[in-house]
């Protein structure tokens, strides 16, 4: 959690040498949305598999499947667990970024649009995290593997550098991918379409965040369910 | 009804046969212990019991049951720590208690119950960072020990532990056996298996032996164990042990060697003095029935420490 926040302070001061000054708090703005959105997926795609695959290693798992208890219970503590702090981390950022200047042109209705794409953020990388809790045995190859995730497609999907950089299949996974399609929305909303190259609140496009969103989730629980408490 | 009844069971990883044909029954009430080394199978054994691994082929019941159908009477304490650090004994077992779908009254009300028969009730708002190993342990106990559970399975729960903590231990299970449930105790410590009201040696997969302590000793091992230490050990020193014992076998034991031999009385003088003959100096000698250990060895040819280690 401690990276997101160490780049919204270097990102605030370094990212914005060249921009005219009236246009740096927005920018500022814009790397504070971003760090938040990645400190939700590393929330769901790091922490919530270190938390399984600790519990895999150091017994708990084992005691939990030999209960009579359902996987839901389980899996269900893990996520709201992951909620919680993955929300108690994005605010820690955005109000480091608001300290450091970051501003934003919305206001009202745009800033609660904005909060709800915080949420398919959250089920999308919960679905990536139970998935890497599941697949990967060990804890620190699941971190790893969370951490590496997150990077890479953040990367890969233009959080981390403007859209209209990436080469045109990278464009579309942009699109596709419903964490970097929620953060072009909460981009949008918050700062105004000329931090954004595309329109990402058109019906077609938030319906595709919102539903595959929930399919990554989804998979991640049933992956979870049948693999991560399957009696081997 | 046997508590438990594992008949013919076989499990395969990765083309090792870990369990090859088990067969094992646990009556009601009984104290059995399943004594193996590392590897042996019995961790996997005690997890299918415990509705955590399933078989290959074979039956395992559990009061006639599928073990995933028992698991209301199953208590399973796995060999690692799993109670969490960062909470109090209390919060950890509040924590149990609620996943077990208890009323958060019933729940502090049981908690408190369990916290006492465990012996933490002084430390249960402590966080489990700051017990002691043998504190820990009996935590982790205390959560086999909710209402209904009829059938506890302890994987290795006193390693680790100093001899107090041990003693303090089997006190409990003690304790838990006055309550009529039955305890299936996994290790590979002879001291603590010779508790159990019946021992059951695992090797390879394989159940080797069966019976009470008593009875085990009498048909495996008849004779007696003499305990050998040199100033140095050596080639020249197992020459010399293995002239003396059963079958010339010769077991590692500690800063010495056991040999194994039907008049150990008679013969102690006689190996003192072929030790001394070969420049050997003698710091111990000593002579005592066998214990579960020895009976492995006698089955084996392996030391169980060694097998362990």
């Amino acid at each position: 959690m401690a990276w997101p926040i160490i780049w919204v302070i270097i990102g605030s001061f370094s990212f914005t040498g060249g921009a005219p000054q009236e246009v740096v708090p927005y920018i500022r703005g814009s790397i504070a949305t971003t760090m938040m959105v990645f400190a939700l997926m590393i929330g769901g795609m790091s922490n919530l598999p270190a938390s399984i695959a600790g519990d895999r290693e150091n017994g708990l798992l084992s005691k939990l499947i030999s209960m009579p208890i359902k996987p839901y219970r389980d899996f269900t503590g893990r996520i709201l667990a992951v909620i919680s702090l993955s929300l108690l981390a994005a605010a820690l950022v955005m109000a480091i970024g608001l300290a450091l200047g970051a501003r934003f042109t919305a206001a009202g209705a745009h800033i609660l649009q904005a909060i709800g794409f915080v949420f398919p953020v959250i089920f999308a990388s919960a679905g990536v995290g139970l998935m890497a809790g599941t697949l990967i045995k060990n804890l620190q190859g699941a971190i790893m593997t969370g951490v590496g995730i997150a990077v890479v497609t953040s990367a890969i999907s233009g959080l981390f550098a403007p859209y209209q950089f990436l080469p045109a299949p990278l464009q579309t996974f942009s699109r596709v991918y419903p964490i970097s399609s929620a953060q072009a929305s909460m981009a949008y909303l918050l700062a105004g379409p000329n931090m954004v190259a595309y329109n990402p609140l058109t019906s077609g496009q938030v319906t595709l965040t919102i539903v595959l969103s929930f399919a990554l989730l989804i998979v991640g629980i049933v992956l979870y369910s049948r693999l991560g408490w399957k009696l081997e | 009804m046997f508590a438990v009844r594992v008949e013919n069971l076989i499990k395969t990883y990765d083309s090792r046969r870990v369990l090859d044909g088990v067969n094992l029954n646990v009556h009601e009430g009984e104290f059995y212990a399943l004594m193996g080394p590392n590897g042996s199978g019995k961790t996997t054994l005690a997890a299918i019991i415990a509705a955590v691994k399933t078989q290959d082929s074979g039956i395992v019941e559990v009061y006639g049951n599928n073990p995933a159908q028992a698991k209301k009477l199953i208590g399973y304490v796995p060999q690692e720590n799993f109670s969490s650090p960062r909470l109090s004994g209390r919060e950890n077992l509040a924590y149990f208690a609620s996943l077990l779908g208890y009323s958060r009254s019933r729940a502090n009300q049981l908690v408190a119950e369990m916290l006492n028969n465990v012996g933490l009730s002084q430390e249960a708002d402590k966080r489990v960072a700051n017990y002691s190993g043998g504190m820990r342990k009996r935590l982790e106990v205390a959560t086999v020990i909710f209402p209904g559970i009829k059938v506890l399975i302890l994987d290795e729960p006193t390693t680790g532990l100093d001899p107090a903590a041990r003693r303090s231990f089997f006190g409990l299970i003690q304790e838990i056996m006055d309550k009529k449930a039955s305890i299936i105790l996994i290790t590979h410590i002879g001291s603590d298996a010779e508790l159990a009201s019946r021992v059951g040696l695992i090797d390879n997969g394989k159940m080797i032996a069966e019976g009470t302590p008593d009875e085990l000793k009498r048909k495996h091992a008849v004779e007696d164990v003499i305990t050998v230490e040199t100033a140095v050990k050596g080639d020249s020193v197992l020459s010399v042990l293995k002239g003396y014992s059963i079958n010339g076998k010769v077991a590692e034991s500690g800063a010495g060697y056991k040999i194994y031999s039907q008049n150990g009385d008679r013969i102690l003088a006689d190996v003192v003095r072929s030790l001394d003959q070969t420049g050997q100096k003698v710091m111990r000698i000593e002579m005592a029935r066998p214990t579960l250990e020895d009976v492995f060895f006698r089955l084996t040819e392996r030391h169980l420490e060694e097998a362990t280690g």
